[in-house]
Formats: structure tokens, C-alpha cells, sequence
């Protein structure tokens, strides 16, 4: 067995620098992103946004990402309901997977697979967008023309993002849900009734609402991790580049915290 | 020009991986144009950029007409900001605004919402015919579909539609043609006789800056190493400056310089020509 004191110590200083360099970006992130929260919350109260750019942000936003995540609900809905139905056949009463169907989408796969669908098509596009602008000195002209960045490219981007996010997980809910019905009637004979006979049974009004509200935290979260990621932008194309990946990769790590957060948070 | 200070730059510092600034003092007249000459890498552009708070300096002040811009409350640097424009190197236009917006950028909020339609057109078209752009052709296209000697152009025209009372021009002419760079210098030179500006002209093109200017500074190592007239600039017997004044002065000095770095490889005593001249 290797002892820890046969480590080479300069391999031991450069995990522990490695690992304090990791601590240390993380805290400046997590405060700069703190500080970027409150002056968008404060451009909201002062009522500094334009609503000509929400609207204009809210339809890119929301009908451009809408294709993929109808493509997305149709294949989450009928994967569920395959699995589903090839686990329950021999044991358990087929109306059942009306309600597993139901539950996966509308609590998990629903609001997480549009987050997804949000992140490459929306957040990725926000950052490399505000990205360009910083490295091509537009955010600089901005400020040195007495406009704020944050009224004018942060706020309007998360607020569309809050109202578009929770409309497509609707959707992407109700179609998810749908094809599931379809495709448990075609391959394993479960008719519309008993499928939403099960689907009935264990049904809680607090899912739509547990959804919705996923919806809206990643509505908010996404917007705001990718313009602050453009915002710091600094490097030319490379730092576009760059700065694109790490947004997406904080971006997907804080949906998954945030969907593994929920459960004991609200539903015990 | 007048004996009023406009601009006051107080023992500036500014530190990136290296020091960029070190105690730069500087005071620009109301009405004057001055430009700031040095070699890349000198901290020019930070100077600039210090002036309206783009980038903050580490230590010293900068006043604009008295009022500190790193003392004011955020109204203060707000409205000392709408006295000043700031051309930038690449013309940092809005790539996805049209002509039109873009210029009407250069307006403050209140005073577009205080302009009808048509007021505000002719105000944009007059300043885009000031920059010598015909505003019909040019007011409905993207940034994208004009030339770089037209974007820059279009940059001027946003700087001076609001009627600032200082210009800062951060390489105006970098990436021009010798003919785009004479016009944008004519421009710069009309724009403040006309408007009364004050400019400060952060450029690489000597002569440029030596016909626009009322006075020249050179920035070396982060220090002013010489401010004065264009013909106290020609007269210095500065070595650097020489090397500014003319280009065979430039070739002389860059020679000298290598010559002096072999020089100094030659005196090191491991070096493989220092060994085969001992043996």
C-alpha cells in the first residue's frame, strides 16, 4: 500500500493550490452573481427595463426554444411510458403507469429536460451574445454612453426567461403526458380511460404547482448564470469560447442542485 | 483653448499583472486638443478609460471641470459621464441595433424621449453628414454592412450628436488606410474647431497627432516622459522622442537598441560568443 507520506509534497501543494485556486473562483463567482441578482431585482423595482426588450427577449426565448422542446416532451413522454409499461406489465396493474408516466414528467423530466433545452439553446447564445459585446468593447460603450448593463442586457433577458420558462415546462408537461397516452395505447393496449384512470388516482395538485415553481427557478437561474458569464468575458474569441463552455457546465450543475434540492424541500 | 482645466489627471496608478500607470499627472485646457503618444503595451488606453470610470485606478484622481470622477455619488459619475463621449479603437458599435439607434445612443434617455420622430432623425442625419456619411444610404443598415473607415465614422457621429463638451479618442485611426486615416484626423480637427471640444487623442499616428494637436504627450513605462507643442515634440532631443518624430530616427533607434542587446549577450560570460572570443 502507497502511504500518503510517499506522495511527492509537490504534488500534495499542487492538489491543495488547486483545490484553494477552485474554492476561491467559486466564492467570486458566487458573489459577483449575488451582486448581479440584487441590482437586477433593484432595476426591476425601479422600473428601469424595457418591456419592448422583454417581449423582444421573451419570443426568442420562448418560440425559438419551442421546436426542440416539443421534440424533447415526445420522447420524454414515450420513453417513459415504454419503460414503464415493460416494468409493470407481469406484476402490476397497467392503469398504474398512467401515474408513473404523469408523475416522471410533470415532477422530473418535464421541467429538467426543457432546463436543458433552455441552457444550449438560450443560456449558451446569452453568454457567447453578451460575451462578443464585452470583448468587442459594446458593454464599455454602453456604460461610457450613462446606460447601465444590467436594465439593459441582464434584467430583460432573466425576466423573459421567468415568464418563458414555466409556460414551455406547461407545455412541455402536457405533451409529455400526451405521448405517453398515445404510446402506451399503440404498444401495450392501454386505452385513454385507464390510463387516466391511474394517472387520476395518484394525481396531487401540488405536482403542477412543485413544476411550475422548478420552472421558475431555472427560468431565473439560467438567464442570470449566463449573463454573468458574458459580462465577465475578457480575451478575444478564445475568452468567448471559453467563457461559453464554463457557463454551461455551471449552468447544468445548478439545475441538478437545484432539482435535487427540491424533493426534500417540498415534497415531504 | 483656455487657461480653464478641464480635465485633471492627479498622481494616477494602475496596476494590472504589472504596473500599467505610475503617477500620472496630467491637466487638459477647455477647448484643447492633446494627444497621447507612446509605445504599445504603455497604458495609454487605461489612461483614457480612467477618465470616465471604464477602468478604476488603484490610487490618484481624476477631476472632470472640478468633480472628481471616483468621489461622486453614482448621479454625479451619471452626469459627468453626459459631458463626455468616448470614441473607441473598433468603434464598438451595437451590432445588433441599425444606424439609426446606434447614433441615437449617443443621446441621453430623457432627451430622446423629449424629441419627436423627425427632430430626432435630422439631429442623427446632421451628425452623420458632419462625419461626411450620407445618412440616406447609411441609416437603415447594420454595423455589419459598413467598412471599417465608415463604422469608424458612424462611431464619431454617435460621440458628437449629444453635444459632449470632451471627446476621448482611443486609436482612431488603427486598421485604416492612409486615406480613411487622413479623413478620420480631418474630422477629428473639424469637429473640435467647430464645437469648441476638448479632445485628448490616444494614437499611434505621429503626424496625425502632431498637425490635430495643440499639445503632445508621450507616455513611456507608465510615466509621461514628455508633454508640449508639436514644435517643442520636433525640437526635443529626447532620444524616444526622436525616435516618435521621424521614422529614419525610428530605424536608427530600433538599430541602436539590437546592437545594444548584443552587446549586452556578448557580455555575458556563459554566452557561446563570449567563450569563443576567450578561447
Amino acid at each position: 500500500m502507497i502511504s500518503i507520506l510517499s506522495v511527492p509534497k509537490s504534488i500534495v501543494v499542487a492538489i491543495l493550490a488547486g483545490f484553494g485556486r477552485g474554492c476561491m473562483a467559486f466564492s467570486r463567482h458566487v458573489g459577483q452573481i449575488s451582486v448581479l441578482i440584487v441590482r437586477i431585482v433593484m432595476a426591476i423595482l425601479q422600473g428601469g427595463v424595457s418591456i419592448r426588450m422583454v417581449f423582444a427577449q421573451a419570443y426568442e426565448q420562448g418560440i425559438g426554444s419551442l421546436p426542440l422542446v416539443l421534440v424533447t416532451a415526445v420522447l420524454s413522454g414515450i420513453v417513459t411510458s415504454q419503460q414503464g409499461g415493460y416494468q409493470f406489465s407481469s406484476s402490476v396493474p397497467l392503469y398504474v403507469l398512467g401515474s408513473v408516466v404523469t408523475s416522471s414528467v410533470v415532477l422530473e423530466l418535464g421541467p429538467v429536460m426543457t432546463a436543458f433545452v433552455l441552457i444550449g439553446r438560450v443560456g449558451a447564445r446569452i453568454t457567447a451574445e453578451i460575451g462578443t459585446m464585452a470583448v468587442s468593447e459594446q458593454v464599455d460603450a454602453l456604460v461610457s454612453l450613462g446606460r447601465d448593463p444590467v436594465p439593459y442586457l441582464a434584467a430583460p433577458r432573466v425576466i423573459a426567461g421567468m415568464i418563458v420558462t414555466p409556460v414551455l415546462v406547461g407545455v412541455a408537461n402536457a405533451v409529455g403526458v400526451l405521448t405517453g397516452l398515445v404510446s402506451a395505447r399503440a404498444t401495450m393496449g392501454l386505452g385513454p380511460e385507464g390510463f387516466l384512470y391511474g394517472a387520476r388516482t395518484y394525481w396531487h395538485s401540488w405536482d403542477l404547482f412543485y413544476s411550475l415553481t422548478k420552472a421558475l427557478v431555472f427560468g431565473f437561474m439560467i438567464p442570470v448564470i449566463s449573463t454573468h458569464m458574458g459580462l465577465i468575458t475578457h480575451g478575444g474569441a478564445e475568452g468567448v469560447g471559453r467563457n461559453t463552455t464554463t457557463s454551461v457546465v455551471f449552468m447544468i450543475i445548478t439545475v441538478l442542485v437545484v432539482d435535487a434540492t427540491f424533493p426534500p424541500l417540498f415534497l415531504n | 483653448m483656455t487657461d480653464e482645466v478641464t480635465i485633471a489627471y492627479e498622481e494616477v496608478y494602475k496596476r494590472f499583472d504589472a504596473p500599467v500607470l505610475s503617477g500620472v499627472s496630467l491637466s487638459v485646457m477647455r477647448g484643447e486638443t492633446i494627444s497621447i503618444l507612446g509605445t504599445s503595451g504603455t497604458g495609454k488606453s487605461v489612461l483614457l478609460k480612467t477618465t470616465i470610470g471604464l477602468i478604476t485606478p488603484d490610487r490618484g484622481d481624476v477631476k472632470i471641470e472640478g468633480e472628481s470622477v471616483y468621489h461622486s455619488s453614482r448621479t454625479g459619475i451619471r452626469d459627468l459621464r453626459r459631458t463626455v463621449r468616448y470614441v473607441f479603437q473598433y468603434a464598438a458599435l451595437f451590432d445588433s441595433l441599425n444606424i439609426h439607434d446606434n447614433v441615437a445612443m449617443g443621446l441621453d434617455p430623457e432627451t430622446i424621449s423629449g424629441l419627436d420622430k423627425k427632430t430626432l432623425l435630422d439631429r442623427i442625419a446632421k451628425s452623420l453628414e458632419d462625419v461626411n456619411l450620407d445618412p440616406r444610404k447609411v441609416l437603415a443598415k447594420l454595423p455589419a454592412e459598413l467598412s471599417g473607415g465608415m463604422r469608424k465614422r458612424v462611431g464619431l457621429a454617435r460621440a458628437i450628436v449629444g453635444e459632449p463638451r470632451i471627446i476621448l479618442y482611443d486609436e482612431p485611426v488603427t486598421g485604416l488606410d492612409p486615406v480613411n486615416s487622413a479623413t478620420v484626423n480631418q474630422l477629428i480637427m473639424s469637429i473640435a474647431e467647430r464645437t469648441k471640444v476638448t479632445s485628448i487623442v490616444v494614437t499611434h499616428d505621429v503626424a496625425g497627432a502632431l498637425e490635430m494637436s495643440h499639445r503632445v504627450a508621450l507616455l513611456d513605462n507608465g510615466k509621461l516622459r514628455f508633454v508640449g507643442s508639436p514644435e517643442e515634440f520636433r525640437r526635443s532631443d529626447d532620444p524616444l522622442v526622436m525616435a516618435f518624430a521621424d521614422r529614419d530616427a525610428a530605424a536608427r533607434a530600433a538599430l541602436k537598441l539590437i546592437e545594444h542587446e548584443i552587446g549586452d549577450e556578448d557580455d555575458e560570460p556563459g554566452s557561446a560568443h563570449a567563450v569563443s572570443i576567450g578561447v
